[in-house]
């Protein structure tokens, strides 16, 4: 079986956790033996061929190919993003052809997509998210194979009751057009039903998975920090995901206020960037923490580790969050974690805090227990370890889910000749 | 043919309120009345009640030929009191009606066994008065927290009187030895030991109401007829009294069952007996307990209360505050303090199968166990803190500064 698949993003070019989960979802379609050809939308400066990390990993050289479409297209962004990124592509000098608008990009896409589907073989099509919707359609126009919607977040996660309705337009035309939905959890697949009128019985949900084993227990904790009373590291605590709405840093920021008043030696890291950014170092001043508040920055590669490892805890209070791949990464990474609820991953994770969002006295109060007492601390670690690592959140899961999926699709679109 | 010997457990925790940092250092309240109402009308009306009315029925029909024992912890009795005075009452009457013989364990259903033997002795000898008052029995045969015991604790328990215990016939201790024998304890000559026969036991109560069990559907007369066949001289068949119509529920037909019992097992030729009995027979053997054993789990050792780290933890900080909740001299937070040594705190905390989402989760009013260790370590620190006369957990630079500030313009 091969599968053309259209992604936006894929390392190092990536704003979320979606580069994450596509690198992990075509690591282990490799695995189970399935041809991948991944269409990514590269943003200009894109000038390396990100494929060739893939490559050098145990997946069969040739099964894995990158096309790269040279375009502006980010995915969390926005249209309003993309007029930054555009002006900024501008000053930089760099020449490329893409469109005036955001959507003009998508429908670029679509049509260099169309043309690679009719000359890529391929038994199956699956199209990740709104910013390709458009490209699978044109693709499955192309070449009649069918297509696979892959939803990991809608704009109502991303804006609330607030998006942008042009998105919500190319989110329904891509989930109700495609002959299956693949949704990563129960939560997401009910927005699919019950915001866009898709068929329950077309929604298939594969929860996502990481890769490879646990970090090894024995990966030392590290600190940028000194604590002022013990000269050892401080207690630290970390918000890693980016800073917009849909995540909640204005939370995390509430938090760090109440958990200093207890720990006043702590440190808080906010690892990301966005549009709440400003407002968050102003509350940090405002609650008398700006010297404890420590704002990374976007982080990719190694350094996701690092973070995850130079803290005691992972605080992830996002208002909507279908998955959330940052609480596997940080149990992997030995780091307790709380999240959300309502998110797509506490459907299937036991060993971490889970909590409401928006009930900041809680998260404080599980912070500062875990920080306190290096008992529950040990505990969490050691269960979230063994948890994160046993075969239920392994790439192979998801994988074999997914294949699943494509044959239901096959099956619901049977391809002539 | 073995003499049937029912023992039945009948407990209820205070279960603690979602106790929060902000909260230490404002002395409560620590326990969830709500929630312990609720629960506790709930298993009075699906199980107390009826259970209680069909064992006395029971034992009046076969003239006393029918006889159970049952064992109500102080913190039950102490909610009965409270919240379902009508279930109070007909647990009166049933250890009036001679049927029912009434044993003795800790006031508090606690694991001070294994905690602080002061504490142990105490509350045992709580349980014992709270018997004697409320029920007129004064209880011969103990039963330690989820029957855990060893060695080490048969010399305590012998000092307060009784002559017999009821222990778990784990597999690991009888070895090729029968369960339906009465032993002797291997530290204590005199004290009797009364192994739980787990499998017909668990027949009841865990597999009567699976589907998927060999042996659904369970009948009285196909029961008994297994115990007929069970050999020995006395079949112990231990439960949790909730068995009875809250973990099985009153469709699978468990009362139908206990209804049908007493005739079924007197067709088979057997007779039931009450564990004071069976503890003034002569002993076939002794029997060493080098471990901490118990009911629990397939491990059957203390590891599903004390097993992890933050359970440990819990235990030691607990244990650790009672010189000075003593000291304190006052009443109501040593009351406070033992409602906490109950079991089920740490219980809450147990982390081995929880992926599972197994019979642990079943029974906790927590999300995760580290919820249970949370709320539980912020209520053991308020606590601490008020029997120290110590201030409230706010050590903010910035509002002492502030106060300060205040009192200097005062």
């Amino acid at each position: 079986m091969r599968v053309l698949m259209f992604g936006w993003e894929f390392p190092p070019y990536q704003a979320g956790g979606l580069a994450t989960a596509t690198v992990g979802l075509v690591k282990g379609l490799v695995r189970q033996g399935v041809g991948v050809t991944l269409v990514v939308p590269f943003p200009v400066e894109g000038d390396t061929l990100p494929g060739l990390r893939l490559v050098g990993l145990d997946a069969p050289t040739e099964a894995v190919r990158v096309h790269r479409v040279p375009s502006t297209l980010t995915p969390y962004g926005g249209t309003e993003q993309y007029v930054e990124v555009l002006a900024a592509a501008r000053r930089s000098g760099s020449r490329h052809p893409y469109g005036a608008t955001l959507f003009e990009e998508v429908e670029r896409f679509a049509a260099e997509a169309g043309a690679i589907a009719a000359r890529e073989p391929h038994d199956v099509i699956d199209a990740h998210d709104w910013l390709t919707f458009a490209a699978g359609l044109a693709a499955r126009e192309a070449s009649g194979r069918p297509l696979v919607a892959h939803i990991h977040a809608t704009e109502y996660d991303r804006a609330g009751e607030g998006g942008n309705p042009l998105i919500l337009a190319r989110e329904a035309a891509g989930l109700l057009g495609a002959d299956r939905v693949i949704s990563n959890s129960h939560v997401l697949k009910r927005a699919c039903t019950d915001r866009f009128g898709v068929p329950e019985a077309k929604v298939d949900v594969v929860h996502w998975g990481v890769d490879g084993a646990p970090v090894a227990a024995n990966v030392p904790r590290w600190s940028p920090f000194q604590d002022p009373v013990g000269g050892g590291r401080p207690p630290t605590v970390l918000f890693l995901g980016r800073v917009t709405w849909q995540k909640g840093p204005d939370y995390f920021i509430e938090v760090a206020g109440r958990v200093a008043r207890h720990v006043p030696a702590a440190r808080f890291v906010v690892a990301g960037t966005g549009d709440m950014l400003p407002l968050l170092v102003r509350r940090a001043a405002e609650l008398g923490i700006a010297d404890r508040v420590h704002f990374a920055g976007p982080l990719q590669g190694p350094d996701v580790d690092r973070a995850y490892r130079l803290a005691d805890v992972c605080v992830m209070p996002s208002v909507s969050e279908p998955f959330g791949l940052v609480a596997l990464e940080s149990l992997r990474n030995g780091t307790p974690c709380i999240v959300p609820r309502s998110a797509g991953v506490a459907e299937v994770l036991r060993h971490a805090f889970k909590v409401d969002f928006w009930d900041v006295d809680e998260m404080t109060n599980q912070v500062v227990a875990l920080l306190r007492h290096p008992e529950l601390h040990g505990e969490l670690r050691e269960q979230g370890l063994r948890e994160v690592g046993s075969g239920r959140f392994s790439l192979e899961e998801p994988a074999r889910r997914t294949v699943d999926a494509y044959r239901r699709a096959l099956a619901a679109r049977p391809v002539e000749g | 043919m073995p003499d049937i010997c029912i023992y039945a457990q009948v407990h209820q925790p205070w279960r603690l309120r979602r106790y929060r940092l902000f909260e230490v250092g404002a002395g409560g309240p620590y326990f969830d009345d709500e929630t312990n109402a609720r629960i506790l009308r709930r298993v009075a009306d699906k199980c107390y009640l009826p259970a209680n009315r069909l064992l006395l029925d029971l034992v009046r029909r076969t003239d006393g030929r029918f006889k159970v024992a049952l064992s109500l912890t102080g913190t039950l009795v102490d909610q009965l009191r409270r919240w379902a005075p009508d279930a109070l009452d007909s647990f009166r009457a049933l250890a009036a009606s001679g049927g029912v013989e009434l044993l003795g364990e800790t006031y508090h259903h606690s694991l001070a066994a294994l905690g602080d033997a002061a504490e142990f002795e105490a509350q045992v000898a709580m349980h014992r008065r709270m018997v004697e008052a409320e029920f007129g029995q004064r209880p011969t045969v103990f039963r330690n927290t989820e029957l855990i015991y060893w060695d080490g604790l048969a010399p305590a328990i012998a000092a307060q009187g009784f002559r017999g215990v009821m222990v778990e016939g784990a597999d690991h201790v009888l070895g090729w030895r029968s369960a339906n024998h009465v032993y002797e304890a291997a530290s204590a000559p005199g004290l009797r030991l009364l192994p739980r026969n787990y499998r017909l036991s668990d027949d009841v109560g865990f597999r009567f109401g699976q589907r998927s069990w060999e042996g659904w559907p369970l009948t009285a007369e196909k029961y008994a007829a297994w115990l007929a066949a069970s050999g020995g001289t006395s079949a112990h068949l231990y439960v949790d009294y909730e068995t009875f119509g809250e973990h099985q529920w009153s469709e699978t037909g468990i009362f139908d069952f206990l209804r049908h019992l007493p005739d079924a097992c007197a067709r088979e030729g057997m007779a039931f007996v009450h564990p004071s009995a069976l503890a003034a027979r002569e002993p076939v053997a002794t029997l060493a307990f080098p471990e901490p054993t118990s009911w629990a789990d397939a491990e059957r050792d203390t590891s599903a209360w004390l097993g992890n780290r933050i359970q440990r933890a819990a235990h030691a900080r607990l244990y650790d505050l009672r010189p000075a909740v003593v000291a304190s001299g006052s009443a109501e937070r040593l009351d406070a303090w033992r409602r906490l040594t109950t079991s089920d705190h740490v219980y809450y905390m147990c982390t081995k199968h929880f992926a599972d989402g197994d019979v642990h989760k079943y029974f906790s009013p927590y999300e995760t166990p580290y919820d249970a260790f949370v709320a539980f370590m912020n209520v053991a620190q308020d606590l601490a803190q008020s029997v120290a006369g110590q201030p409230a957990d706010r050590p903010a630079a910035e509002e002492w500064t502030h106060l300060a500030g205040m009192a200097c313009v005062a």
